[in-house]
This record gives structure tokens, C-alpha cells and sequence, in this order.
């Protein structure tokens, strides 16, 4: 497998199991999970974790662990968050299993009752002596979740939304030179930002506090990346949009990373909501500052009346 | 008979050995283990939940025979991750007062995974009485239960470090670098008013006591009062990293726990001071500046760098 690719199409799944010689799928996840580790980055723990998932259109993803130097932990990414945030973008509906390096933290157990049945997402750790397929509900009994505090028929996480932005406030502009951003007015790259970041943040996942909200970013290149806010229940295991995006980010291009400076970030934008109880203007911030300083960033604030 | 023991916390968020057992007396329980329910509503009345509304009480019993109260807080204007949940509120209350042990906590809600996660870091975490007042059948379960084959400290640490409750004497360099932002230089602190070195006294006893084994990044952050009372917190880093519980928070834990927070839910904080290492990997430097101008707008934050030869 071709080191970089983070999602695999049903058809070659199918073949990658055939030639692996095993009877399912399911059985070629455990296969993967290593050269999902080689794709990780975490400069803080050196602590590589990979994570493989079957969706239900039976593509696969992978996830890796990400961590950002000079900021606090909660900027982390994991990989299950990493595997999931990648389907979400790819438009998969469900993930039926995971096969992940370690076992999973209590924080990834609880984001991950995110999706509709989470309880029988389907797990094996590969560092287990028995590594075997165990059920979520397993790992995480007599759960917190979604339905205690949403309505039944509220979409979760993987299912479509398409969140109300109503009217987006004219840009608010924050860091950057005036070359920089003379520069990516020139090549448009500024609409396409905004344009992506709006997009994710209507198909973000902010049930609980009603605040969707997308990020988007450019690299060098003019290429755009976007990622939508996906909350949890539990408030603090929620996946930003910052986050997000990188994960689209990572994804997309095996994650231009340490070889170069400021993840070759040029640009982004934020969209989110007008005075919203959940804001990640000041922590967009902070986190450019400290991983693409000098990166030129855009928010926009829209004002709408539906709740996501 | 319920609302009884609740009445008598008065508000309070630590109760000592003998009161607790007297308590426990009047409440005509046997053990003082069987009182926390009764004032877990008492911990959920003292939660300051704006964004959800959704208020979560947890009561725990010390090694030492003391109780500790423990509420979620929210903070609108910022992400959620910087919430602090009502289980990470009392362990931080119990590590403020230099509990060494948790055996038994009773909560409003089942915890969730990030919590049962958090309480990991402390030693023997697997037998921690667990009890969900609000089950059909609220009994005592161990932790284990609720996080079978957990992630945990063992996982990353060699034997002998330290864990979360234990005592901690962080090496803290001597070296204040100064840089923009407000850090300053040791004889300019010291020419400093008496609130100032106090507060920046107090953000150092923090970090040395913080807990902070993954990423050897001691921290420590104190805030003040209109009153110029000042109230801190350590660092608390968890092995699943994203549950870690900022100084930021800590301290919020610290004011709220004495009683702290202004008139009309504003919290009335006049200033800050955060104490970490140099070009730290782990650095809450710009989320504390984001917190105060989400929850203190005006304050000027207090950072002071230090150069340690030494980690955590």
C-alpha cells in the first residue's frame, strides 16, 4: 500500500483482502495498523498510534495521532478522532469496526458515541495478546451519551446536516502581513477559504450548543483544506474545527509536517457563529501562532436563528 | 432525612474527617461512605453550567477521612475543552489540598469516558468506589467497570513516578526570561506590589506541585480577586493527554471551591499570572490570554518563563 493514502475504495479493499488471503474485510484491518502508525505524528510523545476503520460503504480509513508542540494537550488530535473526522469528510454514513494500536483512551471511547450505535462499532487492539474484535459497549459500559441530552431524530455524528448559517458577517481580518494577504486576495485564495469553511460548518456536528463552525487552510500551493466542528456529549472530547481541518489537511496529502516550516500553512478562515457560547476564533489563533506564525487568518460570523 | 446533610455543606467544598463522620451520624448512616449521595445535590446546586445547563455534582471521600465536593463549570466564548467536569473538580480540590487518596466518589450523571479517563491518573484508580445517583439501583461500583482494560500512566511511565495525588516537587528554574507579553525579569518582580508577588508566588508553589509526567512542562496559574485574594492551580496532565486539566481551569477550581466568583455569575477576576517553563513543548501561555478575554476581558495576563535544566 502506497504510504500517504488514508482512505481505501471499496473495490480495492476488496482486492487488498483477497490478496492478503483473508476471508473478511474485517480481517484486514489488523494488517493495516501499522503503516497507519508510520503516518502519525506526535513530536511530544513520540507515541505513534494508527488506527484502520471499515466504513458501512465499505471503504476504509485511516486515523493517526497528531500533537502540536507549544500548545496545550487539548489540541491533540487522536487517531480514532483522526479516523472519524476523515469518514465524516469523505461522507461515509457509519463505521462498522476499528483496529487501532492501543487501546483506546477513555477520551476517544466517549467520542466515538457520537455515531448511531456506537455501542456495537466493532474494536481490536493490535498490542492486545488476545487481539480480537470486541464490541464498543465493552470498553465504555452503562455509557454517557447523545441521548442524554438530545431528542431521538436529532442527525449525529456521520449522518447529514446541513446547519443554517443564515447571514455571514463581513470578514473580520487577524495576523498576517499585508503582503501575505494582498497575496492570497490575488489568487482568490481567499474566497476559496471562506467557501470551505462555510461548507464545513454546515455539515458540522454542534448539537449541544447549537454553534456550528468550520475551518479551512492553504498551503503554498493554493490547495484548500476544510474541516467541520464535531461535538460531543461530553463537552471536552468535542473535535474542533481547527482540528478538523488539519485531519482533512493530513489526509490529503500524507501531511506536509515537519520538513516543512509552518506546516506549509499560508492561510485560513474560520466560520462560526455571531457571538457564539462556543467560539474557536481565540484558539484559531493561538494555534496558528504557534504552528503556521506569520499564517494570515480570516473569521467570519454569521447570525442565524436555527439551532443546529 | 435527604436534604438534611445537603443543608449542612452551607456551600462548602471540603468538609473535614470528624465533621464528616458526625454527619454521618446524623444522617443515620453507618458508614461515611453512604453520605455522599445524600449531598451529591448539594455539589450540583454549586455547578456553574451556562452553556449547558445541565449540572453535575460529584462528592468523593478522601484517604484522610475528608470529603470533597466537586462541580462542572463552563465557560461561554471559549471551545468546550476548556469545561471542567465535576469529577476533574474534586480531584483537583483533593490534589489542592494535599489528599493523597480517593476511595469513593458519588455522582449526579455516570461519568463520561473523558473523566473515567482523568481518574486514571490516580494510583489504584481500578478501585475507586464509583456510585451514579441518578441509576435505578445507585450502588458502589469500582471504576474498573466503568473503563475495563484502560489506557492509563503504566502505559508511558517507568514504576516509581509519581502519580496524580502523590507529592510533587517539580524543579522550577530560577531564571525568569523575559519576553513580550508581560514577562519580566526577577528584580522587576520583586519591586513589584504585594498582590503581584503573591500571585506569582502562588502560580510557582502550583507548578512545583503540578503533575505533569508526560510532557515534563510543570505549570502553575493563580488569579486574583477584587479583594486581592488569591487562589491557585496546578497543572494536571492526564496519559490520554486531551483530558488534562489546564491551570487555568485549576485555578478556577481553587476560586470556586473558597467561594470565589463575582455578583450576576461574573467571575471578578482583576489579575492573572501564569508560571511555566520556558519555550515549553506543553505551553498554556495563549489559552490563558484567550480565557481572560472570554471570561476577564481586560486583564492583563502575568507570564513569567523560567529556565530549568531539569524536567519534570
Amino acid at each position: 500500500m502506497e504510504s500517504g493514502k488514508f482512505v481505501i475504495a471499496a473495490q480495492e479493499a476488496e482486492a487488498m483482502a483477497k490478496t492478503a488471503g483473508v476471508a473478511a474485510l474485517k480481517e484486514l484491518l489488523p494488517l493495516l495498523v501499522s503503516t497507519a502508525q508510520r503516518l502519525a505524528r506526535p513530536p511530544i510523545s513520540n507515541y505513534p498510534v494508527g488506527a484502520v476503520g471499515l466504513g458501512t460503504s465499505g471503504r476504509i480509513f485511516l486515523g493517526v495521532n497528531l500533537e502540536f508542540p507549544g500548545l496545550p494537550l487539548n489540541h491533540s488530535v487522536h487517531a480514532e478522532q483522526f479516523l472519524v473526522a476523515n469518514a465524516a469528510a469523505q461522507g461515509e454514513a457509519g463505521i462498522s469496526c476499528i483496529a487501532v494500536s492501543s487501546f483506546p483512551c477513555g477520551h476517544c471511547r466517549q467520542f466515538l458515541q457520537e455515531i448511531r450505535g456506537a455501542g456495537e462499532i466493532q474494536i481490536l487492539v493490535t498490542s492486545d495478546e488476545d487481539a480480537a474484535f470486541r464490541p464498543l459497549s465493552s470498553l465504555l459500559p452503562h455509557r454517557f451519551g447523545p441521548f442524554d441530552l438530545l431528542h431521538k431524530g436529532i442527525p449525529l455524528l456521520l449522518e447529514p446536516h446541513d446547519n443554517d448559517l443564515g447571514s455571514v458577517e463581513s470578514a473580520v481580518i487577524a495576523g498576517g502581513g499585508q503582503e501575505v494577504y494582498e497575496g492570497i486576495e490575488k489568487e482568490g485564495i481567499q474566497q476559496r477559504l471562506r467557501a470551505a469553511a462555510g461548507a464545513a460548518a454546515k455539515a458540522s456536528h454542534a448539537p449541544y450548543s447549537g454553534c456550528a463552525a468550520g475551518f479551512a487552510v492553504a498551503d503554498g500551493e493554493g490547495r484548500v483544506y476544510a474541516g467541520s466542528y464535531m461535538e460531543s456529549a461530553a463537552y471536552n472530547p468535542s473535535l474542533g474545527p481547527v482540528q478538523a481541518a488539519m485531519v482533512g489537511y493530513v489526509a490529503a496529502c500524507g501531511g506536509v509536517g515537519g520538513e516543512y516550516r509552518g506546516w506549509g500553512i499560508f492561510a485560513a478562515a474560520l466560520v462560526e457563529k455571531e457571538a457564539a457560547a462556543v467560539s474557536h476564533e481565540g484558539t484559531a489563533r493561538i494555534f496558528l501562532e504557534a504552528v503556521a506564525p506569520g499564517a494570515h487568518l480570516n473569521v467570519y460570523r454569521f447570525r442565524s436563528s436555527a439551532t443546529v | 432525612m435527604e436534604e438534611k446533610p445537603a443543608r449542612l455543606t452551607g456551600g462548602r467544598f471540603l468538609i473535614q474527617a470528624e465533621e464528616a463522620e458526625a454527619m454521618a451520624e446524623e444522617a443515620g448512616v453507618a458508614a461515611v461512605t453512604e453520605l455522599l449521595p445524600l449531598l451529591v445535590p448539594a455539589a450540583q446546586r454549586l455547578a456553574r453550567p451556562p452553556i449547558s445547563n445541565y449540572r453535575v455534582g460529584a462528592v468523593g471521600l478522601g484517604t484522610s477521612g475528608r470529603i470533597f465536593l466537586g462541580a462542572n463549570l463552563e465557560f461561554p466564548g471559549l471551545p468546550l475543552n476548556h469545561s471542567v467536569h465535576a469529577e476533574q473538580f474534586l480531584v483537583a480540590n483533593a490534589a489542592a489540598h494535599g489528599e493523597t487518596g480517593i476511595r469513593c466518589i458519588a455522582v449526579s450523571t455516570v461519568p463520561c469516558g473523558h473523566c473515567r479517563q482523568f481518574l486514571q491518573e490516580i494510583r489504584g484508580s481500578a478501585e475507586i468506589q464509583i456510585l451514579v445517583t441518578s441509576d435505578e439501583e445507585p450502588a458502589f461500583r469500582p471504576l474498573a467497570s466503568l473503563l475495563p482494560l484502560p489506557f492509563g500512566p503504566p502505559d508511558l511511565l517507568h514504576k516509581g513516578v509519581p502519580l496524580l495525588l502523590e507529592p510533587h516537587d517539580n524543579a522550577l528554574g530560577a531564571t525568569v526570561v523575559p519576553g513580550g507579553g508581560g514577562g519580566r525579569g526577577l528584580s522587576d518582580a520583586i519591586g513589584e506590589g504585594g498582590m503581584e508577588q503573591r500571585l506569582r508566588a502562588a502560580a510557582e508553589a502550583a507548578a512545583r506541585a503540578s503533575h505533569a509526567p508526560y510532557s515534563g512542562c510543570a505549570a502553575g496559574f493563580a488569579v486574583a480577586d477584587v479583594d486581592e485574594r488569591v487562589y491557585a492551580g496546578s497543572y494536571l496532565e492526564s496519559a490520554a493527554y486531551n483530558p488534562s486539566l489546564g491551570p487555568v481551569q485549576a485555578a478556577m477550581v481553587a476560586w470556586v471551591a473558597a467561594g470565589g466568583g463575582g455578583e450576576d455569575g461574573g467571575w471578578g477576576i482583576v489579575a492573572a499570572t501564569l508560571v511555566e517553563e520556558e519555550a515549553a513543548v506543553v505551553s498554556h501561555e495563549g489559552t490563558a490570554r484567550i480565557f481572560l478575554e472570554a471570561v476577564a476581558p481586560g486583564v492583563h495576563l502575568k507570564a513569567y518563563r523560567l529556565r530549568s535544566s531539569k524536567a519534570d
